[in-house]
């Protein structure tokens, strides 16, 4: 039967539970007390990590008053699918990270809401802190915006300084010389065929590294024009020109053996990092791989520079990422969240030196002038790209993706590798484009 | 042997009334079934019926359409790319069903020789490949193949004359990705096969030896009519499987040209997930199942038949 010493122990529980209750709801209830920002994106591998310790910073500094959960999801169109299902019924965050080439067709599926000028004010946000095209890019077709962007990111040409010295190519501040001009770079790429390594590495495999090449090449001619005003694909005859020639200069590379036809992605990266291969064309995003690289001192003396002119003007193809606001139905992010939302936003952006570590170059203006920046290697030295970077064009067929990148699987691709002649392919292409527009 | 005629007595010619007994039964088999049925009423046949009803219109991937019959279904038969994804379907089917099949009874024949601890490693081997996700199969390939750095790459080029990316060669790419869901899947049918095995007694191989049967002979008439149950069911199961393959022809042609080689089920997701065409894909989706229905149960049928002669 019960004794004291049960009696006892009965009593202890009773008293460990009560008091531990009551911390929890003291603990409960301060944490109630600030406000939960639900965050999506898509930011894995090394972005994930820089993304975290900036979202751990922002939580430390915001203690007691709103705190950031985030959650990261797959990149790509599972991403776009799980936010346009959930918004449609009400779910879903309050704020999310989006690339600038999705918003027509985020905007379309009535993914988006619209941030208004009076909100951008009240959190410090201005137009003018960021490129012009850049932030129409996150515009809707109604001149409302739908975005503000964080980043830009594009492709940059990686570089071997001790192979270009060879072929004579480097200049006395480190940077290559002679690359300007198509005819210029087709003979930089013969000087340093003649010297026995392969000249130019790329994705040659990869359809969407095709077509960030193809849209900057394409682009830096004078007044080509990819999707015309009024939803036409290469309208005109100049259009279709102008995209044979950038086809044609990028096949020609596979055919005189300057670049290896068909080459995965990590193979490129692999062709350049160990020495095979003097140039490398791919995304700033492999920066860090670079750097990583360089650190352990596995790594030559490398540099990376803006895409070269090759024809008129400075053009390079970029997307950008940029964060949105879901627009939830039935159950909108409540204006106040906004608010805090969009302070976020605003801190983010003030806060991006840290997101450029990741090769990015910092959508917001002050970050980018500013000395830190600067002194930041190498985005410092291909930052010069965020003036004439070209977005994606603005379509609901276009982004990250979407049937434009299987389009460059599927025609660009070919084109470049000496499957399909490069006219053939670029009619191919503007057909299937604008067979698809609805 | 006796027969029933000889034990039991004659049954009378009126059928009794159901006992109580009978009744309880009843209810005991409801109260188990009843929940199972709901589940897969509203996790299967209520969304299968939505999906039929959602090919008659043209509607988007979330939110209501406009009814519009058979449209889709014509604009379907009418599209290039339904073709297209169907015959590399079927290309593929016919590389990686039987080929599956016949392997995984090769390997069950040499598993089921070995005894003991060299039986189990090397069914383990054989089996491993089957517990990786399809990500990891994909990225071990990929690289084994990859033109500048795989491995694989001197074997092709003693073929081939000189390194070739393997999926971005259209002409090669079904067979290799065949291929390598062949080494992937097969471990499950050997252990099928090694099942079936099992349930042969030795008893029967022993006197067939006696009788003078060699191994062919043993095979043919003793092993392969024995094993014919489990072999129709390790067809059945990769028939389906495969006509509903998606990961490996998404992965390994992604960013290639994903036009000529996509099968069924992508068609189905780029039309529903990338376009946004709701209808339109639940059309496609409608004929796949169709097809599906129609060809395993045709393959059963014909197989069982063939096997109770």
């Amino acid at each position: 039967m019960f004794n004291n010493g049960r009696i006892a122990v009965i009593r202890n529980i009773v008293r460990a539970a009560l008091l531990s209750s009551a911390l929890l709801t003291v603990g409960v209830g301060g944490a109630l007390a600030e406000d939960t920002i639900v965050w999506w994106d898509f930011l894995g591998g090394g972005d994930g990590v820089r993304m975290k310790s900036l979202i751990d910073q922002f939580n430390t500094e915001h203690k007691g008053q709103v705190q950031i959960q985030a959650t990261t999801l797959d990149w790509g169109t599972p991403f776009y699918t799980k936010v346009q299902t959930s918004t449609a019924v009400g779910q879903g965050p309050d704020v999310m990270t989006y690339h600038e080439s999705r918003i027509p067709l985020g905007i379309t599926t009535g993914a988006l809401s619209v941030i208004t000028p009076e909100e951008q004010a009240a959190s410090g946000i201005k137009s003018s802190d960021f490129e012009p095209a850049n932030w129409k890019q996150a515009q809707g077709p109604d001149g409302k915006q739908y975005a503000i962007p964080l980043d830009i990111h594009s492709i940059i040409l990686y570089y071997n300084k001790d192979e270009l010295k060879k072929a004579g190519l480097l200049g006395d501040d480190g940077k290559p010389k002679g690359l300007d001009g198509a005819a210029n770079f087709d003979a930089a790429l013969a000087a340093l065929a003649k010297t026995g390594v392969t000249p130019l590495s790329i994705p040659t495999a990869d359809g969407a590294t095709m077509w960030r090449i193809f849209y900057t090449l394409f682009n830096q001619q004078n007044g080509a024009q990819f999707l015309s005003a009024d939803n036409k694909f290469l309208d005109g005859d100049a259009n279709i020109a102008d995209a044979t020639k950038a086809l044609t200069e990028m096949n020609s590379w596979v055919k005189n053996g300057y670049t290896p036809a068909k080459t995965e992605y990590p193979a490129s990266i692999a062709l350049f990092t160990s020495g095979k291969a003097a140039m490398h064309i791919n995304g700033v995003w492999e920066v860090p791989t670079m750097v990583d690289l360089a650190k352990k001192g596995q790594l030559f003396d490398w540099g990376a520079i803006q895409i070269p002119v090759f024809y008129d003007h400075a053009a390079t193809w970029a997307d950008s990422h940029s964060f949105a606001i879901p627009d939830r139905k039935g159950n909108e992010v409540p204006a106040a969240k906004r608010k805090e939302v969009l302070d976020m936003i605003h801190w983010f952006n003030e806060h991006s030196l840290s997101w450029a570590g990741g090769g990015h170059l910092p959508a917001y203006k002050p970050v980018r002038d500013s000395a830190d920046f600067k002194n930041l290697k190498p985005n410092s030295d291909y930052s010069s790209l965020a003036a004439t970077a070209v977005f994606d064009p603005v379509s609901t067929l276009a982004g990250v993706a979407s049937p434009v990148y299987d389009a460059a699987g599927n025609y660009l691709m070919p084109g470049m590798n000496g499957e399909m002649a490069p006219a053939d392919a670029i009619s191919q292409l503007q057909s299937d484009l604008q067979g698809q527009v609805q | 042997m006796t027969t029933i005629s000889e034990t039991t007595p004659p049954q009378p010619l009126v059928e009794r009334r159901p006992r109580p007994a009978d009744r309880s039964e009843w209810w005991a088999a409801l109260i188990f079934t009843i929940p199972f049925v709901i589940i897969y009423a509203v996790l299967f046949i209520y969304p299968t019926l939505q999906m039929i009803w959602l090919s008659l219109q043209k509607a988007p991937l979330i939110g209501p359409g406009t009814f519009n019959g058979i449209s889709n279904y014509v604009r379907l038969f009418h599209d290039r790319l339904f073709w297209v994804a169907f015959w590399n379907t079927a290309y593929f089917v016919l590389l990686s069903v039987i080929p599956s099949t016949l392997l995984g009874l090769l390997i069950a024949l040499g598993v089921n020789r070995l005894k003991g601890f060299a039986q189990s490693i090397v069914l383990a081997c054989f089996f491993l490949p089957y517990i990786l996700p399809v990500s990891v199969v994909y990225r071990i390939w990929l690289f084994m193949l990859d033109q500048q750095f795989g491995v694989l790459q001197p074997i092709i080029a003693i073929f081939a004359g000189t390194h070739l990316n393997v999926f971005r060669t259209l002409s090669l790419f079904m067979p290799a990705v065949a291929f390598v869901t062949v080494w992937w899947l097969t471990g499950f049918n050997v252990l099928l096969f090694i099942a079936g095995l099992r349930n042969i007694s030795p008893d029967i191989y022993e006197s067939a030896s006696l009788d003078g049967a060699t191994r062919w002979q043993q095979f043919w008439r003793i092993t392969w009519p024995l094993i014919w149950p489990v072999t129709v069911l390790v067809l059945t199961i990769q028939l389906i499987l495969q006509f509903k393959i998606f990961d490996q022809v998404y992965l390994f042609g992604d960013g290639g040209r994903s036009d000529s080689t996509m099968g069924m089920v992508q068609l189905i997701y780029r039309n529903a997930f990338q376009k946004n065409m709701g209808g339109y894909a639940a059309s496609a989706a409608v004929v796949l199942f169709a097809i599906i229905v129609i060809f395993s149960v045709l393959q059963y049928q014909l197989l069982r038949a063939r096997g109770e002669k």
